[in-house]
Formats: C-alpha cells, sequence, structure tokens
C-alpha cells in the first residue's frame, strides 16, 4: 500500500485549520512546521485572473531523496504491515521510506540533526529543531508522519480531521476503490520535479486556472545534491563526545532549574 | 537539551499556578538532566473533555478538548455536533495559545500613572472591586445613570451589559457589532421581512450565491463555509461583486469588479431589469410583497446602462447577472452580509438585497433566505426595567421621535461620544468597557481617547491586554471561555437538506480558570452589590445562571455532561412560507421619518486627488484585532499586506515586498509600516488591507507593531442616516515608502 494525500483546491478556501491543528497535536513550535498554506495571486493566467491556495506537507515520495542522504549509522528495523502482519527486516538511516505504507519516517533518537535530509528536499517539507539538540546531535529532524501514530489508533491526519470543508482527503493509494485514488483518476497530481521523478504522493486536484497558477509557481527543481551530501559527511565525522560541554553550555534557565529539582531529589 | 519552545514559554507563564508540564522522566546521562521525549506523544491517548463552546470568534462551534496532566493540548470539534462536526478553523484550534498566552492579565491591576500611558500596580479583588464599586456610584448619584456609559463585545459582556442597561438604567450602550458591523443589515431587514437575517441563505440547497462584498473563505465560520462550499460542489453559480478580487471571487462564475459605494445602483438596475422584462417572481410578489407598484416606480431611471457608468462595470454583465438570478429563481441565496458598516448609505444596500430575495421569492424555499427551526432556550439575567426616554440620546425631545429611526439596540455610537466629551445634553464621567476594544472597532481613534480623557473613571474587563485597557484606571482579568461557564449555543443541523435535528449546547470550562481570573458574573456582581443593587442580583454564581437558562429547556448541565455536551432533539421543517409573512418593499414609515421609501442610492464622496480608497476585511485566521497577539496565528499571517494594483505600483515604482506606511487625507499617518502586495486582482482606485494588525499595546509581545493599524487611517466618519451605525471606508490614503508620500495616479 501506499498512504497519499489529496487536497481538493476547489473546497479549500486557504483557512489554515490544518496548519494550525498539525502544531496541536504534534507540539510543533513556532517558527517550524510540518504543513503549510501559501496564499497565489490573485494574478492573470493565460484561463483568467486566479488566486489560490498551496497547502503543502511532506509528499511520502515513491523515491524520496531525503531518506538516501541520511548519514547516520545503518540499524537493522523489522517493520510490520498493519494488515496483513507481514514483517520485513531492513536496514535503515535515522530515515526511511516505510515499506508497507509508504509513509517517510525519522527516528529522532538515532537522527544527528545535521540537517541533510532537509536540504535534500525539494519542497522544503523537513525541519531541524535546535531545541531537540542532545549528546548525539545538533537538533532533530521533524516533519509530517502523515500522522501514522493517529492512523495506527484509527483517527484521520489532524490535518484532515480539522479541514473544515473536507478539501483534505487521506487514504490508499494503491486501493483503486479509495477515495484518493478516485481523485487520481480525475487528474489529481502531485508537485513533481522539474525534469526528475520522485513520485510525490500529496497530490492536488482544483481547476484549470488554479491547477496551473500553483504548477508554475511551486514545481520544485531537486536540490544540488553536492552540497547535502557534504553536510551529510561532515556530520558523520563529528563525534558526539565533542558535543558535551556544548550540552551544558545550552542548558540556560530552564534547564538549570531542573538539574536544581533533581540534585535535591537526590539528597531527599 | 531537550527543551522544545513552547514548553519554555508555557514554564514561564504557568509553572506557579497551573499544572504540571508532562515531562517524560528520561535522564540524559551527560548532563543528568530530565529532557522531553524526543517524539511528541500526539494526543490520542489523551483525556477528552467535553463541553467547549469556542469563542476565537462569535460562530461557537462546539468543542472537545484534550487534556493531559491537567493541562489542555489540543481543541477539537465535538464529534457529536450537528454544526461544525469534529471541525474547526485556525484560531479554533489556536485556542490553546490564548489560554496559556504569557502576556493574558492574571490579576486585577490599577493604574498608577496616566491614562494611555498606564503604570500597572497589582491589587487585591476586593481593592479593585471597591474601587470600582464606589467610583460608578459616585458617577451615578452625582450624574445619574446616564453618566456610565458602556463599550462591551462577546458572550461574556451579556449579564454586565444588562446590569447597566436594565439595573443601574443608562442607554448609552455601544456594541461594536452592532454599530461598527452588522446593525444596519438587521434593522434594513427588519423595516422589510420584520426580521433580522442573519446569514441565513440556504446555501448548499441553492442555485446562485449571490455575494456583495462577502468574502468568505478570509471571512471563516465553520459551518457557514461548510453550507458555502457544499452549495459550490451541488453545483450552484457564484456572483461575487467586490472591487477587489476576493478569496470567494476566486472561486465565482461571474465577478463583478464593482466600484465601492455602489451597489446599491447595481441591484437597483438589477431589479428594474427584472421588473421591466416581467423577470421577477409574479406570484410571490402578489401574495407575499407589498407596495410592488410603487417600489417599481421608484427604481424606474436604473437603466443598466445608467448603473453601468455608475458602477464602472459593464452593463452587459449586469444583465447577465439578472438573467442568471431569473432562470434560477427562486432557488437563489441572496446574502446579506454580516460586516455592513461601509459608506454611510448601507441601510438602503440592504434594503435592497431585502428587496432583491423579494421580487425573486427566495424567501422560505430551499436554496433562498430560510431560517432554521431551533430549539427555544430561555435566557437568564437582570430583570428589565423602563427607564423612559429622558436620557436617551437618540430621543429629539422636541419632535417626541428617535434621532435615528431604524437603530440597533443601544445608542449609537457618535452621540454618546459627543456627549461625553462635550457635556451635552449632559455629563457622561464613567467608562466600562467589557470584551470590546474600541480604539480598534471605532473609527477616529483622536476621538475615542478624548473620550476616555473626559472621564472620571474608566474599567476595562477582559481576558488579553488590547489597545484600549491602556486607557483603563482599573483592568480586570476575565477568565476565558475554556475555562468558564457560560454561553448556550443553540441551532440545528448544519445542511437544512439533511434530517431536521435540532441541538443545545452550554459553554463549560475544560480547564479551570488560572491565576486570579473571574468570570463575568462573580464581577458584576459584586460591583452591583457596592452599588446598592444587591437585592436585584438575578443569579449568585454563572453556573447558576447556565442551570436556570437550560432549566428552560428541561436540561441542566449534569445532564448536558451525561450527553457528551450537546442535546440534540427531532428538528422541524424550516421549508414553506408563513402566511402573514411580508416584504415591504415601498415602506411608509421609512417616508415618514424622512428617509427613501423604496431603496435608494446615495452615491458616496469621491476620491480625493492623488489618494486611493482604504478597503479592509477578513484575515481568515484573525479575529479582528483579538487574535493578534497568538503565537501560532501571528505566525501563520504576521503580517497585513496591502494591495496595490498593478499598474499603479509601476507608476508609482513600487514592487511587491516593498515596506510602506501611509498617511490619509486628513493627515494621519500610520504608526507602523506594512508590505505591498502587488496585484491585477484590485481596482485602481483603491487599496486594501486586513483589519485588525498594528497593535500599539507594549504588552502585546507578539501582536504589537505586527502590520498596520487600519482603523488608525479611519479618521473621517460617515454615520448611516437611517440607524446611527457607522461607515469606514470613506476614508483615503497614501504611500509613504522611504519617507516619501507617493500619489496615488488617477
Amino acid at each position: 500500500m501506499q498512504y497519499g494525500m489529496i487536497i481538493d483546491l476547489e473546497r479549500c478556501v486557504g483557512c489554515h485549520a490544518c496548519t494550525i491543528a498539525c502544531r496541536a497535536e504534534w507540539e510543533v513550535p513556532v517558527p517550524y512546521q510540518r504543513n503549510w498554506v501559501k496564499r497565489l495571486g490573485p494574478t492573470m493566467t493565460k484561463d483568467g485572473m486566479a488566486a489560490t491556495y498551496y497547502p503543502g506537507l511532506c509528499n511520502h515520495c515513491d523515491k524520496p531523496p531525503c531518506v538516501d542522504e541520511c548519514p547516520a549509522d545503518l540499524a537493522e528495523m523489522t517493520f510490520k504491515d498493519a494488515k496483513t502482519g507481514k514483517t520485513k527486516t531492513m536496514e535503515v538511516a535515522a530515515t526511511w521510506k516505510d515499506p508497507f505504507d509508504g509513509t517517510v519516517q525519522v527516528d529522532k533518537e538515532r537522527c544527528l540533526g545535521c540537517g541533510a535530509c532537509a536540504d535534500a528536499c525539494p519542497y522544503g517539507a523537513r525541519y531541524v529543531n535546535p531545541a531537540l539538540a542532545d549528546d548525539n546531535s545538533d537538533g532533530k529532524a521533524d516533519k509530517c508522519t502523515y500522522c501514522k501514530p493517529r492512523i495506527e489508533e484509527g483517527l484521520q491526519p489532524a490535518c484532515v480531521q480539522t479541514c473544515i470543508t473536507g478539501a483534505r482527503i487521506f487514504g490508499d493509494l494503491t486501493d483503486p476503490n479509495s477515495a484518493v485514488s478516485k481523485y487520481v483518476k480525475n487528474g489529481a497530481k502531485g508537485l513533481e520535479v522539474k525534469d526528475g521523478h520522485i513520485g510525490p504522493n500529496s497530490r492536488y486536484f482544483g481547476n484549470k486556472k488554479d491547477i496551473s497558477l500553483l504548477f508554475a509557481d511551486y514545481t520544485p527543481e531537486l536540490a544540488d545534491m553536492g552540497s547535502v551530501k557534504r553536510r551529510a559527511m561532515m556530520a558523520s565525522m563529528v563525534k558526539p563526545a565533542m558535543r558535551k560541554a556544548k550540552d551544558i553550555g545550552l542548558l540556560g534557565l530552564a534547564g538549570a532549574m531542573l538539574v536544581k529539582g533533581l540534585s535535591e531529589d537526590e539528597k531527599n | 537539551m531537550a527543551f522544545n519552545l513552547t514548553r519554555r514559554k508555557f514554564l514561564q507563564t504557568a509553572s506557579l499556578a497551573a499544572a504540571s508540564v508532562p515531562l517524560s522522566k528520561v535522564v540524559s546521562a551527560n548532563t543528568g538532566v530530565t529532557k522531553a521525549p524526543l517524539d511528541p506523544k500526539g494526543t490520542a491517548g489523551d483525556k477528552t473533555v467535553v463541553g467547549g463552546i469556542c469563542e476565537m470568534c462569535f460562530w461557537r462551534c462546539q468543542l472537545v478538548g484534550k487534556v493531559r496532566d491537567g493541562r489542555l493540548m489540543k481543541l477539537e470539534g465535538n464529534p457529536k455536533s450537528i454544526d461544525n462536526g469534529i471541525k474547526i478553523c485556525a484560531r479554533g484550534n489556536a485556542g490553546v495559545k490564548l489560554l496559556y498566552d504569557v502576556d493574558r492579565l492574571k490579576y486585577p491591576m490599577k493604574n498608577v500613572g496616566k491614562r494611555g500611558a498606564p503604570k500597572w500596580k497589582r491589587i487585591s479583588w476586593k481593592e479593585a472591586l471597591d474601587e470600582c464599586g464606589s467610583k460608578l456610584k459616585s458617577t451615578v448619584d452625582n450624574y445619574g445613570a446616564q453618566g456610565i456609559c458602556v463599550f462591551p463585545h462577546g458572550a461574556s459582556a451579556k449579564y454586565p451589559m444588562h446590569y447597566f442597561e436594565r439595573a443601574v438604567g443608562t442607554h448609552n450602550v455601544s456594541e461594536a457589532s452592532f454599530f461598527q458591523c452588522r446593525g444596519i443589515r438587521d434593522t434594513a431587514y427588519v423595516a422589510t421581512i420584520g426580521k433580522a437575517p442573519g446569514e441565513k441563505v440556504d446555501m448548499p440547497n441553492t442555485k446562485v450565491l449571490f455575494f456583495i462584498g462577502d468574502h468568505l473563505g478570509e471571512n471563516v465560520h465553520v459551518s457557514h463555509i461548510k453550507q458555502y462550499i457544499q452549495g459550490l460542489q451541488n453545483g450552484a453559480k457564484l456572483i461575487v461583486a467586490d472591487p477587489r478580487f476576493s478569496a470567494s471571487a476566486a472561486k465565482a462564475d461571474i465577478w463583478v469588479q464593482i466600484k465601492p459605494g455602489t451597489d446599491t445602483a447595481y441591484m437597483l438596475a438589477i431589479m428594474n431589469y427584472l421588473v421591466k422584462n416581467n423577470k421577477y417572481n409574479k406570484a410571490f410578489v402578489e401574495d407575499h410583497t407589498e407596495g410592488f407598484e410603487e417600489f417599481a416606480e421608484a427604481i424606474k431611471g436604473w437603466s443598466l446602462e445608467k448603473a453601468a457608468k455608475e458602477c464602472d462595470i459593464p452593463a452587459a454583465q449586469i444583465k447577465e447577472v439578472a438573467e442568471m438570478l431569473a432562470a434560477n429563481a427562486p432557488h437563489v441565496a441572496i446574502h446579506p452580509g454580516r460586516h455592513v458598516s461601509w459608506h454611510g448609505n448601507d441601510f438602503q444596500r440592504e434594503r435592497a438585497l431585502a428587496c432583491l430575495t423579494g421580487i425573486l421569492g427566495a424567501y422560505y424555499v430551499k436554496g433562498g433566505w430560510v431560517p432554521p427551526k431551533g430549539p427555544k432556550v430561555k435566557g437568564v439575567s437582570w430583570a428589565k426595567e423602563d427607564h423612559g426616554h429622558k436620557y436617551n440620546l437618540n430621543f429629539n425631545h422636541e419632535e417626541d421621535e428617535k434621532i435615528y429611526s431604524n437603530p440597533p439596540p443601544g445608542t449609537p455610537t457618535e452621540l454618546i461620544r459627543d456627549c461625553a466629551i462635550s457635556g451635552k445634553p449632559y455629563p457622561i464621567k464613567s467608562c466600562v468597557v467589557w470584551g470590546q476594544n474600541p480604539m480598534q472597532t471605532i473609527p477616529n481613534q483622536q476621538k475615542m481617547k478624548d473620550l476616555f480623557n473626559a472621564m472620571d473613571f474608566v474599567m476595562c474587563v477582559d481576558v488579553m491586554p488590547t489597545d484600549v485597557t491602556a486607557w483603563a484606571d482599573i483592568l480586570l482579568p476575565e477568565a476565558s471561555y475554556l475555562e468558564r461557564y457560560d454561553y448556550i449555543k443553540k441551532g440545528t443541523q448544519w445542511d437544512l437538506s439533511k434530517e431536521h435535528q435540532q441541538y443545545i449546547a452550554a459553554r463549560m470550562p475544560l480547564v479551570p480558570a488560572m491565576f486570579e481570573r473571574k468570570d463575568q458574573v462573580y464581577i458584576t456582581n459584586e460591583i452591583a452589590k457596592r452599588m446598592g443593587h444587591a437585592e436585584k442580583i438575578p443569579v449568585r454564581t454563572i453556573e447558576e445562571m447556565v442551570d436556570k437558562s437550560l432549566a428552560s429547556a428541561n436540561l441542566s448541565i449534569e445532564k448536558l455532561k451525561a450527553e457528551d455536551g450537546i442535546h440534540i432533539q427531532p428538528g422541524k421543517d424550516p421549508y414553506g412560507i408563513p402566511e402573514d409573512f411580508s416584504v415591504i418593499l415601498y415602506n411608509d414609515d421609512l417616508e415618514d421619518s424622512g428617509h427613501p421609501p423604496a431603496p435608494t442610492y446615495k452615491p458616496v464622496p469621491g476620491n480625493p486627488k492623488g489618494f486611493a480608497r482604504l478597503l479592509y476585511g477578513r484575515a481568515p485566521v484573525h479575529t479582528f484585532n483579538r487574535s493578534q497577539n497568538n503565537v501560532w496565528l501571528n505566525n501563520a499571517m504576521p503580517d497585513n499586506p496591502v494591495w496595490v494594483n498593478d499598474e499603479v505600483a509601476a507608476k508609482l515604482g513600487i514592487i511587491d515586498g516593498d515596506t510602506v506606511g501611509f498617511v490619509n487625507s486628513e493627515g494621519v499617518k500610520s504608526r507602523t509600516t506594512t508590505t505591498v502586495k502587488v496585484t491585477p486582482g484590485i481596482r485602481k482606485d483603491c487599496v486594501y488591507m486586513y483589519h485588525g494588525y498594528g497593535s500599539a499595546n507594549p504588552l502585546l509581545t507578539t501582536g504589537v507593531g505586527t502590520g498596520v493599524d487600519d482603523q488608525s487611517l479611519i479618521t473621517k466618519l460617515a454615520v448611516d442616516p437611517e440607524t446611527g451605525c457607522h461607515g469606514m471606508r470613506n476614508n483615503f490614503v497614501k504611500l509613504i515608502k522611504d519617507g516619501k508620500v507617493l500619489d496615488i495616479p488617477a
């Protein structure tokens, strides 16, 4: 299966409910974001005056360029198909594409925070949160998970649940009877990169002028992989032990208060 | 160290009084410090608390809260809701950031500095209430009840407003929701169909949606947007008249790029065309209208060509619109609008909308204007008392009639301000501001400051600091909508074509109030006791108020809780014209009051040379100024770019993203700057910006100085002659770039 999301621009009113619900659900701190709404136009297109929206999020691509660039040591992980119970064991870095549901996920425990994946993503769908820096990293990469933990609980993704016009539709693109597949049959398409094929699975449906405006403004190019690779290599060379001193420096006042609290606990 | 930003900010505000923060006990090997889990838990496992009623705006969607270790993590639509359902908008979702806003008012405060330049000293509730009670009582003792003026807004302001109107006895109450917003609409429809129209158009089931300035999509109320989009999905055509290519215009079949202020001329031409060409609904006009002949006679001069010239749009397009309406009548949704205080000629525009709906026969039919049949719940408040007309500023004692013949409830704002500033015909010496921010709801900020400076006493009650709270002597912190019992929301299923159902939901706290915040019943009652009205107090607590009110529908707080916060019962079919329903096309009473009996176009002042008309509207992520300090919403739209026509911009030499300030035709400059949005989607003679930005109060650490305060540039006053409500779109601006004032080319 391959999870995917449809954004129906005929329904979308650009209200931002999706982006704010995501912040609340996953405690995404300002100024970072797992999803976004950009306002396009009004501008003149060949089909007339147009104004629409670019509600963006991770595309959980067929060939995600972010996954290949992760410099973290490989580790064995066993994946399980929620439907059949079938398992598959693979060696993965700190980010991977799930072999069963097609989502792209991050292991924050092993993430080095180097940002190579964020640089590799042509959509800007990843960010590194420096506030999550720890003994092993300068921060942690974060991104839309298609609300995998909610899906596993039988819930909708938070953005889909709150979308006031039903403009966001989530489901299995490999199931021909799913609502998302029907949209694809009717012409919903992803923002594929220029001169490449990475297979974005968040797809857009709308009238001709709105779709042409969106694709004209936001068709991305593949990142310069040379600089991404250099960054990844640098990150893998830095030894975690070097970060100890810096870690304490980053504590700040709030952290110091907690340290005090802990040491008092020890006394008691 | 894994302290994310939200948590650190939360600790600053709430560590003293609030619930503990849900930290997992993971200890770093290197530092021995407790850190947050790297992956947020998500809210799926959190406790669900029912009974929330949103008040990030006034639409009041039904909520549930997700609570973790005593902290409200997230708000969602109540799954039992037949109104908004599980859906809430950006503002609704951001309610948790209002709840835990570090800048929220926490304690009663006394201004030991000056009004407008305050120095705040924390005081006890007793001292604060004693001060409010004695100062207000002194005003009443010396000047009479009319010596108090009140500027209320929102659900929490109803109870205190009723106290001051009914028990104390002042007429001098100005609600922004009426005098700067929808009051004109309501009274114009009352003068036409006998009732206020709300926004009760049956959009999901209509064939044509007709909007004058409505910008749904930028203006977001959840069930209303659901209806709108369902209508479009069902194949309805959309006609949008707006000088700007608004969010609605972008979805329209016909965009009428009308000249501001000329909407009535446009509708008169449509109506005249329908009458002349026998395309109106004759059966409905025969059975359910009054004064058709006189009406037809009064509007007969409005040819398509005349209106085309006046409105600066093609005659053929007016005809196209008229034909589309006629072909689909009566299943057409003529939207009455909401914020309609635009140009000082708005009563006539609203009358035209109501009459257009009438001659199309679009009342009480599928897809037309249809009031849903909701449940009955009685309100509980202060007992009504008759205080006569003697001190009613909207009453001409010589003529023994009202000055403004068709005002909404309360007293027109300018009458109050003029009286307060001049002391004539009587002194007004105390001002109570409750939930309203009149610095940014009412035009001409200098006049508002003059009012405050003329007072002996000013008190404000709010959840947040705003630009008006800086003018208070005593500032009281109120429990927010998430922390109190309060409003009872009732209604029907959102789509009238679905199973007829009614619902009743009461606001119940999702978390307890923090710090020393109190609800409106407590505050009002304590002031009432000190003013000598203890025996008139209708309820002792806010729970009692809600329970008494619910009892009128055989419900209680306990019963509602057991029903997951919302009571649902069978509804009634809303379609079908009541026998006594009548549309007064030609209104003799209006004529008796000196106003046109048929809808009449009154031209508005034109642009002074070198100036553009300043237009404003809603941002989808904000409720005016109220939500500006919300960290999440501020981040979503941090400023209010000014829309400038692309050809105008080219002549001025400004490009998209430039930073500009403004000066208006009366020489008033904006305090701050904003960015430029260059677009072909606005007429050359106007500029447009979102309303509510540019707060001046430095206590709003996120919202202060972000974007430009449109209201600061609206200084020239226009007052609607029938209603006494303001018109706020007759102000004109030039852009200032790099200190240089730029003339707008004609």
